[in-house]
């Protein structure tokens, strides 16, 4: 199972490794802006995609969007700033399969990966 | 602007204390500078932009920038380097995150945030808009101290 972290922070990045390694997820690749991140899914099959909203070049909403448009259908988890209700909703619409907000406690997201897996499986 | 404006980026400092950096924290009394004064070692900041245009930054002494990212990441960080600055970067906009949602909570239109940028060194000066005035709240943690700012154009709704 391979997995792909997208966050223009190179320490959220960690973070989210960590998580995705507690969730048995040791091999992950990573994206730090939305355009890399489209790229590299079109190019590898992931199981699963942890996707930040704001970052350079291309926004992660609009990644997710290019990603299902192409077709794919990995569990994409939005993990962002973007607290509002509108924006949760607008990502669920754009192809996104859960949402998490930062900041986030550390068993929080392992579950969320957990929960997540369980249904795509 | 007023005090209460402030509120939902101290509420925003607190959140993050009781989730990722697990930890507490503990606000001083709520000032007004002219932005100017007072120069941290590392300055990560953040603008806002929208109906009203603002400007939140968050200034942290080094110890206190290598305890906070070394939280964050679970294992000690023993220098400054761009995984600080990257760090302290995320930080900045995790809290200016949460405290746009609360000021976005009922508005039409909503608030948005640029990409955050992170000044460190011992000696520069922050150059603001002239009569630009601050809101500055001190807050001393188990992390170490630092000092959270936030200027708006005109006053949020």
């Amino acid at each position: 199972m391979k997995a792909l972290v997208v966050d223009d922070s190179a320490v959220m990045r960690k973070v989210l490794i960590g998580a995705l390694g507690r969730a048995d997820i040791t091999e992950v690749d990573q994206a730090s802006d939305g355009k890399e991140a489209l790229d590299m899914s079109m190019a590898n099959d992931y199981s699963l995609v942890l996707m930040d909203w704001n970052m350079p070049n291309m926004l992660g909403i609009d990644a997710v969007r290019a990603i299902r448009a192409a077709g794919k259908t990995m569990p994409i988890i939005m993990v962002t700033t973007e607290a509002e209700k509108s924006r949760v909703i607008e990502a669920l619409k754009a192809g996104a399969n859960n949402y998490i907000i930062k900041p986030f406690e550390p068993a929080t997201i392992v579950s969320k990966i957990q929960e997540v897996l369980a249904k795509a499986s | 602007m007023q005090a209460k404006h402030i509120n939902p980026f101290i509420e925003a400092v607190y959140e993050l204390f009781e989730t990722m950096l697990q930890g507490k924290v503990e606000r001083g009394p709520i000032g007004v500078t002219d932005g100017g004064a007072r120069p941290s070692d590392v300055l990560a900041i953040i603008g806002i932009s929208g109906p009203t245009r603002g400007t939140v930054s968050i200034g942290f002494p080094t110890p206190t920038a290598l305890a906070v990212v070394g939280r964050i990441l679970g294992s000690p960080v023993e220098q400054m380097d761009d995984t600080v600055s990257d760090g302290v970067a995320e930080v900045v906009n995790i809290v200016a995150g949460s405290a746009k949602a609360k000021l976005n909570a009922g508005s039409e239109q909503p608030l948005d945030l640029s990409l955050p940028t992170v000044v460190r060194g011992e000696k520069y000066n922050v150059q603001y808009p002239s009569k630009s005035v601050w809101l500055e709240v001190p807050f001393k943690s188990e992390l170490g101290d630092f000092i959270l700012r936030v200027t708006f154009e005109t006053t949020p709704k």
